[in-house]
């Protein structure tokens, strides 16, 4: 049994191959042009590389997060993309290698940076024991100190759970599961407020770093359904990622573009109602001329076109449709963050109203583009290193699903 | 393909029907005989008379209250919102856990929810009706409560602020009623119809017969039901959020401090669902020794709903932190000192208490050993549903209580008929529950039935 998922596995392995050549080319390319931006404009260089980073960062974070509820409910879905998860949750050193120049841009991109700026402002003078380089830095470090350890943790027990019959390595997945989800939210939370909201460090919101934290999530889906789908038509997944399987994936995006929806639209309204001066700056600049129609299309396609689509359990079984939508997702979730970010750069005075321009900067397509295209080689490098369907799940039974599969004929 | 691999046993669940019901019949048998029966156990007329207790003291509280105003309760400036809207808030929290059960679990095809589904919905139903009481008594004249309310053209062009939650909290709950009935009602229909067909009184039979609106059990009967249900149950869904969500829209697109956050619409759809697995906690296990329905009721759903319980409980205790840390973090010295009066002000005790009862005590739940148990999880669930009350009360009064301006600042605290109220609200809940008990099938009869082996080969 386990001999032949590895077979089969196996087998894949030059197609995976292909999938890294190519990505790895693209993301060179990117690289390349990125190192070029920083030589011609360190400033915008840093904007752009952040908001790469805040982007793929979600993949090894969600994947994690993703793997852990999966092993906390079960559920066949789970089994189905499981080592696709380990793949993502196990790319978080590269992760870590490429944040770095966020530290070493520090100053360029976080106002409270400023020692002089900071004198002179209570509000961050106030906040100085959280919103300072060093703190920064030992977060940053801790945050993925205790993400890869969780990774590695899982992955490395889901290895020995193929090579024994015993349920110990089961047990300790879902033993580390529970706590690690709480801890996997607070760390999240405390990495978005970091990251993303004290770009402008007097603005705050207690629903934001969880508006961040479900778009990992709803990324994760997208990813996963970018990958499952061919790998759906090959054993040994075809067994796995039936029809049904897959339409559980648009299922899941479909919950989250709700759940985005509706944490973003209820900041949005609380936020406006109140009309508080520390509170609707951040609003107002992204509530005006090109931003504003940044926002349309985030309600359009990061909501009510894909909301629409995946209602539909007859749309969501075709998988071409599956396809452009999780697709679409995943440009959305950029968009998305590159609402939430560029527009903080140009607002440095802090608290002053003022209209902003919307002037996209190329880097900010080839930084993302750059940071996407090393991340997938890793991915793809690491979902070839173990066979692609786990063994010996006492809740899940394999064997039985294939020869089921054999008996009814729809094989392969 | 290789031979299935033997299958080890591992953290098998337990079956979500018990060993001692093998066949359609004693399935049947055992819910039916709850109803149709002469002989009711003496426990049944125990709690429905406390139950008219408190309701003859909710009457007293509302004539009462009918006759003399508003001024009876214990409002003042600043704190204009009390017990009214605390229990309002309670009450709707309480019934979300019927829709969750009902509807999501429904979707999510999850079986254990058969046998619970039914008394779920119904304490929903209730739970609402309470609810709704405060809002129309606190007009201080209910009769024109509709004219308030409802927007309807009139020659003197007056509508009702369409920008206020309090507005749409009219919808909101307003809807969720509706639909809640209809999900109840049509979900009773093969029900009422197998009552009607092993009453052996005539009356039952013909009031069972009507209920039952004509119902024969034919595959076109079936399928027309199979129908309606998922509709109502993709109605209901989203209503799960929507409610609270609006609910907690009344506190939030304020700018009181303690009021204001962005958080709020899912930690109050958190806490209402944490509230509401408490509440069905609180009434099945005590229904369950008193009717013996341990076969239906097994360790598998206390399990479950301990698991739902803890992981609603965790949100509402990441919106604790949040709010705390957002706080610290806004630099605002309204939001600090609001945070800091929460902790160690005159309601400081209440803060403490509620996070014993909502996040301390229930971090039992993580241990299966105490989700298992009967009388732990209920004792877990108690602490919840006085936790969530505290948990509105310090909302409410905690933030209030404590003006922007420190001469009007002043303390609450409910009177005599504030607690009058609350408690008839509470008998009115038992009586209506335990009547429903006693008349209506409690447990989805032919939805039970399909938890049968034999019945889970179709």
């Amino acid at each position: 049994m386990i001999e032949e998922i590895q077979r089969h596995s196996e087998a894949l392995a030059p197609r995976f191959d292909g999938y890294r050549r190519r990505a790895l080319a693209i993301g060179l390319i990117g690289i390349a042009a990125t190192v070029f931006g920083y030589l011609t404009d360190h400033q915008q260089f840093f904007e752009s590389y952040l908001l790469g980073f805040t982007y793929w960062v979600c993949m090894p974070v969600g994947c994690l997060g993703v793997l852990m509820i999966h092993h906390l409910g079960g559920g066949r879905w789970g089994f189905a993309i499981r080592r696709m998860l380990e793949a993502g949750a196990s790319t978080m050193p590269v992760m870590f290698i490429l944040g770095l120049p966020i530290l070493a841009g520090m100053h360029d991109l976080f106002p409270w940076t400023h020692t002089e700026a900071v004198a002179n402002d209570e509000v961050l003078t106030h906040k100085l024991p959280y919103l300072n380089s060093t703190f920064f830095i030992i977060r940053y470090v801790a945050y993925f100190a205790i993400w890869t350890a969780m990774a590695m943790l899982l992955t490395r027990w889901s290895v020995q759970q193929d090579q024994t019959q015993e349920t110990w390595p089961t047990r300790r997945m879902q033993i580390l599961s529970g706590p690690g989800i709480v801890l996997l939210s607070l760390l999240g939370t405390f990495a978005g407020t970091d990251w993303l909201m004290s770009l402008e460090p007097h603005w705050f919101s207690t629903i934001f770093c969880a508006i961040y934290i479900l778009g990992m999530a709803l990324m994760t889906w997208a990813f996963m359904t970018l990958v499952g789908v061919p790998l759906s038509k090959h054993q040994p997944l075809d067994v796995l990622l039936t029809n049904e399987r897959l339409r559980d994936l648009g299922t899941m995006m479909l919950g989250f573009v709700m759940l985005w929806a509706y944490t973003s639209f209820s900041q949005l309204l609380i936020i406006w109602s109140g009309n508080l001066p520390e509170e609707i700056t951040w609003y107002y600049t992204r509530l005006q001329g090109g931003w504003l129609y940044l926002g349309y299309a985030l309600i359009g396609f990061h909501f009510a076109v894909p909301f629409l689509l995946l209602l539909s359990s007859r749309v969501k079984s075709h998988l071409r449709i599956l396809i452009v939508v999780a697709s679409g997702l995943m440009f959305m979730r950029l968009v998305d963050l590159y609402w939430i970010t560029a527009p903080a750069f140009r607002d440095h005075d802090g608290g002053v109203l003022q209209s902003v321009a919307l002037t996209p900067h190329w880097l900010d397509l080839a930084a993302p583009i750059g940071l996407g295209g090393i991340w997938v080689f890793f991915f793809f490098g690491q979902l070839k290193k173990r066979p692609l369907v786990p063994s010996n799940d006492p809740r899940f039974d394999y064997g039985a699903l294939a020869a089921e599969a054999q008996e009814h004929g729809h094989h392969g | 393909m290789p031979e299935a691999t033997e299958r080890r046993p591992y953290d098998q669940p337990t079956e979500e029907l018990g060993p001692g019901q093998t066949s359609y019949t004693s399935i049947t048998d055992k819910i039916t005989s709850v109803v149709l029966t002469p002989h009711t156990p003496i426990q049944w007329f125990i709690v429905v008379a406390i139950g008219l207790c408190f309701v003859g003291l909710l009457q007293i509280a509302i004539a009462y209250l009918l006759y003399e105003g508003v001024g009876i309760w214990g409002l003042n400036v600043p704190v204009g919102w009390g017990f009214a809207i605390i229990n309002f808030v309670w009450w709707i929290g309480i019934g979300h856990a019927g829709t969750l059960i009902s509807a999501v679990l429904l979707l999510f095809r999850q079986k254990w929810r058969t046998s619970i589904n039914r008394s779920a919905e119904a304490m929903t139903i209730f739970a609402v009706l309470c609810a709704g009481m405060f809002p129309v008594l606190h007009t201080g004249r209910p009769w024109l409560a509709l004219y308030w309310l409802f927007p309807y053209p009139n020659s003197m062009a007056i509508w009702p602020q369409f920008r206020s939650p309090l507005i749409w909290d009219v919808f909101a709950v307003g809807t969720y009623l509706t639909v809640s009935l209809l999900f109840w009602g049509v979900g009773l229909i093969p029900d009422f119809a197998t009552y009607r067909d092993k009453a052996r009184n005539l009356l039952t039979k013909r009031i069972f017969g009507f209920l039952s609106l004509g119902w024969r059990g034919s595959a076109i009967h079936w399928e027309r039901y199979e129908m309606a249900s998922l509709i109502l149950a993709g109605l209901s869904t989203p209503l799960v959020l929507s409610v609270h969500s609006v609910v907690s829209f009344d506190f939030a697109v304020s700018i009181i401090p303690g009021w204001h956050t962005t958080i709020f619409p899912p930690y109050f759809v958190a806490g209402a669902i944490y509230a509401g697995f408490a509440m069905v906690l609180t009434l099945m296990l005590p229904l369950r020794a008193l009717y013996g329905l341990h076969d239906f009721i097994t360790d598998r759903h206390l399990d479950n709903m301990g698991k739902v319980m803890l992981v609603a409980g965790m949100i509402v205790g990441y919106g604790y932190f949040m709010e705390q840390f957002m706080a610290w973090y806004s630099a605002s010295i309204y939001e600090n000192f609001l945070m800091d009066n929460r902790m160690f002000g005159p309601y400081g005790g209440s803060y403490w208490a509620l996070l014993t009862c909502n996040i301390f005590v229930p971090q039992l739940l993580w241990s299966k050993r105490v989700r298992t148990s009967p009388y732990l999880i209920f004792m877990v669930s108690m602490f919840i549903n006085v936790g969530m009350w505290l948990e509105r009360f310090i909302i409410v009064v905690g933030s209030m209580h404590r003006d922007y301006m420190p001469s009007s600042w002043d303390m609450y605290s409910g009177t005599i008929w504030d607690w009058a109220l609350y408690l008839g609200t509470m008998g009115f809940f038992l009586l209506a529950f335990f009547l429903f008990v006693r008349a209506w099938p409690l447990i989805a009869i032919h939805e039970i039935r399909t938890l049968l082996p034999t019945g889970k080969k179709h």
